[in-house]
């Protein structure tokens, strides 16, 4: 049987299928892995509310669709609006990452590393909780996803189309896009610009960068800030996604499986993170076909990406890319 | 880091006074008052949580009841206190000591729960629905134990950050695990409950001693005649987990006391230095992370002895070890006894700004007090005043209980016990006698 299954899984259509798959997780997983990668490099903070800043631009971009999007709207005018929608709560985001990093965040970094996932995990329960009390005012269900952002998708984005052989959904090839503009933007950012010199100074070595004449506080706020802006970015696009979606759970659905990707990638390497999101999406993707052909549990790909987390952990401390340094912190 | 020494220095002194001490022969004869003496803030404590029912009791059938109901979390809640404050314990014991962050700590809570009802069931070979809950208890320990030094064997090659995640990562894949496996339950997402080959409640006491144990659960517990009045069966539950979890504070506090536990408190310091002099760090953590792990297990039985089911969400996922964190980062990080004082102030924060089953808390209260009248009144456009509060207290704690805590993390880091500990310069323990009866010298 295993045989027979593997003889399958091995055809050109399926492995296609499988392929873009993976892809199209791996894009997503890089979108919610980045912010947290950039905010952990340069200032070791490890963000568990980033989680929640994801399903908060969910929400965010969902009612910008959902305000702007009639029936009868066509949908390129739906794809235009949506990338103003990801504009739109990026920015937003950012002023409330800034805000974030400015009030609470900046009293802590004296302070041993451990307070800063304590101080971000009661963050956690506050927005939670306080989206609750929103989503309650206008009697929407907390714990299932909301239908009416869904619905503001165009059409053919729920549609396959054909590679050749290969039977791909749009959605998924709109997922690698969007993935893609992200990695290349943040790489372009780091490597061409004057204040991405200053990240990867700062990163390397913050009492250098900062003797060296660069505003290392100011530099903080900006990357908190963006990260935070990239969570909501990251959090519109799985609103339009079926097996996501905009809905509470999301939070600990997405702050999980960025950690892995992070800490499989080696903790502040962007590099690291981009790859690791392939090695985890893939894995996703390969045992999701499995689970739904041959092996009958369920969780499987769930129980995957933690196998991922522990088996890199056991092999390589440091990630796949992370330097040991950076550990320490 | 300062304070952290400061109160280590401060325990040396008191071994130093303890050396010092009068010639052996005033020591003989003065033992049992210097025993008293030594452990008078143990005795308050017990003596509070152990009065804690009656009064209780007492007042709710006073005029001020409706406040009682308001302001104080019910004995049925208490017993929750009990024993998720022996896991928030055993959680600090590794993690506020060693300073390695357990994170994924509710890996061994679910493994006490679920071996107790699995036993009941008669799930687990060679043990069947007959054993004795007291045992039950000792084997979902061990089962913890064995489990701790498998997953400590490969996690505490690391540390920071990545030891925290990689304890996360194995208690996530347990959690899907069980949430997946169908023996465990007929459907694994809800969790398995005691069935009818255990209808009895689960026994604390001498195991198979019937006149020496008492039977635990809200509906199953016994009822006991006192005086004139009849303790409840979640009275009875208080009284008898309350026991297991102060024989393993005292267990857990004997070990931070001894060599080991100072062991462990340097390697939080200074663990290059603890190796430098010669500790194999290694096989310390290990240890204490097996001892936790074990105490975590058998609060989970706990756990699952009293409500007689376990769900996948409320026993390993990993917002159980958050309350945990919750619990003793408000408590106080490193002070052993400060998680259950953290997690009593949680659940009262909970259960007073929401209504959460039959505890009464604010809601309920304004309710009462505004009259409907009041509560129907409008506000801006639609909204009554009725339905302001109903929004903003109706099963929204964790608002409240989030805010509290990074309160308690900007400005309280020491949490509650350690801030105290910090006024008096040394333990409560210590502190307590000598302001009642002056000092031993």
């Amino acid at each position: 049987m295993i045989v027979e299954a593997l003889a399958e899984f091995l055809t050109l259509g399926e492995l296609g299928g499988v392929i873009v798959n993976g892809l199209a997780k791996s894009a997503l997983y890089v979108m919610i892995a980045s912010g947290l990668t950039l905010i952990f490099g340069l200032m070791g903070v490890l963000n568990f509310a980033h989680g929640s800043l994801t399903m908060v631009g969910a929400y965010l971009g969902g009612l910008l669709m959902v305000v702007t999007v009639t029936g009868g709207t066509a949908p390129l005018t739906r794809l235009g609006l949506f990338f103003l929608a990801i504009a739109v709560v990026f920015a937003l985001l950012t002023v409330l990452g800034g805000a974030i990093e400015t009030t609470i965040i900046r009293p802590l970094y004296d302070r041993p590393p451990i307070y800063q996932i304590l101080l971000t995990f009661g963050l956690t329960l506050v927005i939670e909780e306080v989206v609750r009390i929103v989503l309650g005012v206008y009697d929407l269900q907390p714990l299932s996803d909301w239908q009416a952002a869904l619905a503001t998708k165009p059409q053919f984005l729920r549609e396959p189309v054909a590679l050749g052989p290969v039977s791909a959904g749009w959605m998924s090839l709109f997922q690698i896009l969007l993935g893609t503009i992200t990695v290349v933007g943040i790489w372009a950012f780091l490597t061409k610009t004057r204040y991405g010199l200053y990240i990867r100074a700062g990163s390397e070595d913050t009492e250098m960068a900062s003797a060296l004449g660069i505003d290392v506080r100011q530099v903080f706020t900006v990357v908190f800030a963006l990260g935070i802006g990239l969570a909501g970015a990251a959090g519109t696009l799985l609103m339009w996604d079926p097996t996501w979606g905009a809905s509470v759970p999301l939070a600990a659905e997405t702050l999980l499986p960025a950690f892995i990707v992070v800490i499989v990638g080696g903790l502040g390497t962007f590099r690291g993170t981009v790859v690791a999101a392939l090695v985890v999406g893939m894995a996703d993707a390969v045992t999701t076909w499995w689970f739904q052909n041959v092996i009958e549990f369920t969780g499987l790909p769930e129980l995957v990406l933690f196998l991922v987390l522990v088996v890199t952990l056991i092999v390589r401390p440091q990630g796949l890319f992370g330097v040991e340094e950076v550990g320490g912190h | 880091m300062s304070r952290r020494w400061g109160a280590i220095s401060a325990e040396t002194e008191a071994d130093a006074e303890a050396a010092s001490e009068p010639p052996a022969t005033t020591v003989e004869t003065e033992w049992p008052r210097e025993y008293l003496r030594d452990h008078t803030a143990h005795i308050l404590v017990i003596a509070l949580l152990a009065l804690y029912p009656p009064v209780y009791h007492t007042l709710l059938n006073s005029p001020v009841s409706a406040e009682t109901q308001m302001l104080l979390p019910t004995v049925e809640t208490m017993v929750g206190v009990l024993y998720f404050g022996l896991f928030a314990i055993s959680f600090d014991f590794i993690s506020g000591y060693t300073g390695y962050l357990s994170f994924g700590h509710a890996v061994f809570y679910g493994t006490g729960a679920y071996t107790v009802i699995l036993i009941a069931n008669g799930k687990l070979p060679l043990l069947g629905p007959g054993t004795p809950f007291m045992l039950s208890l000792l084997v979902g320990g061990l089962i913890a134990v064995v489990l701790a030094i498998l997953v400590g064997l490969v996690s505490f090659r690391l540390s920071g950050v990545y030891f925290a995640m990689i304890t996360l990562g194995f208690a996530q894949v347990f959690y899907v695990f069980v949430r997946g496996w169908d023996y465990v339950a007929t459907n694994p997402r809800d969790g398995p409950a005691v069935g009818p080959s255990h209808a009895e409640g689960f026994q604390i006491g001498a195991p198979g001693i019937d006149q020496l144990s008492l039977s635990i659960g809200v509906l199953t517990g016994d009822e006991v005649a006192l005086l004139e009045s009849t303790l409840s069966g979640t009275e009875v539950s208080y009284y008898m987990i309350g026991l297991v979890v102060l024989a393993c504070y005292f267990a857990m506090q004997r070990v931070i006391h001894s060599p080991f536990g100072r062991v462990m408190i340097a390697i939080r310091e200074n663990e290059e230095r603890a190796v430098a002099i010669g500790y194999n760090t290694y096989l310390y953590k290990l240890g204490a992370f097996a001892i936790s792990g074990f105490f975590a297990a058998v609060a989970g039985g706990l756990f699952a002895g009293f409500k007689r089911s376990a769900s996948p969400e409320n026993s390993f996922y990993f917002l159980v070890t958050g309350d945990a964190l919750l619990a003793s980062i408000i408590g106080g990080f490193g002070t052993l006894a400060g998680s259950l004082y953290g997690h009593l102030f949680d659940e009262t924060v909970r259960e007073f700004l929401s209504k959460a089953g039959q505890g009464g808390g604010l809601l309920p209260y304004l309710r009462a007090l505004l009259g409907q009248e009041t509560l129907d009144a409008t506000l801006v456009g639609d909204t009554t005043i009725g339905g302001l509060i109903d929004l903003l207290l109706n099963g929204h704690a964790s608002l409240y209980v989030g805010l509290v805590f990074v309160l308690f993390v900007l400005y309280v880091p020491d949490g509650l016990l350690g801030t105290l500990r910090e006024r008096l310069g040394g333990t409560f323990a210590e502190a307590l006698p000598a302001k009642l009866w002056g000092d031993s010298e």
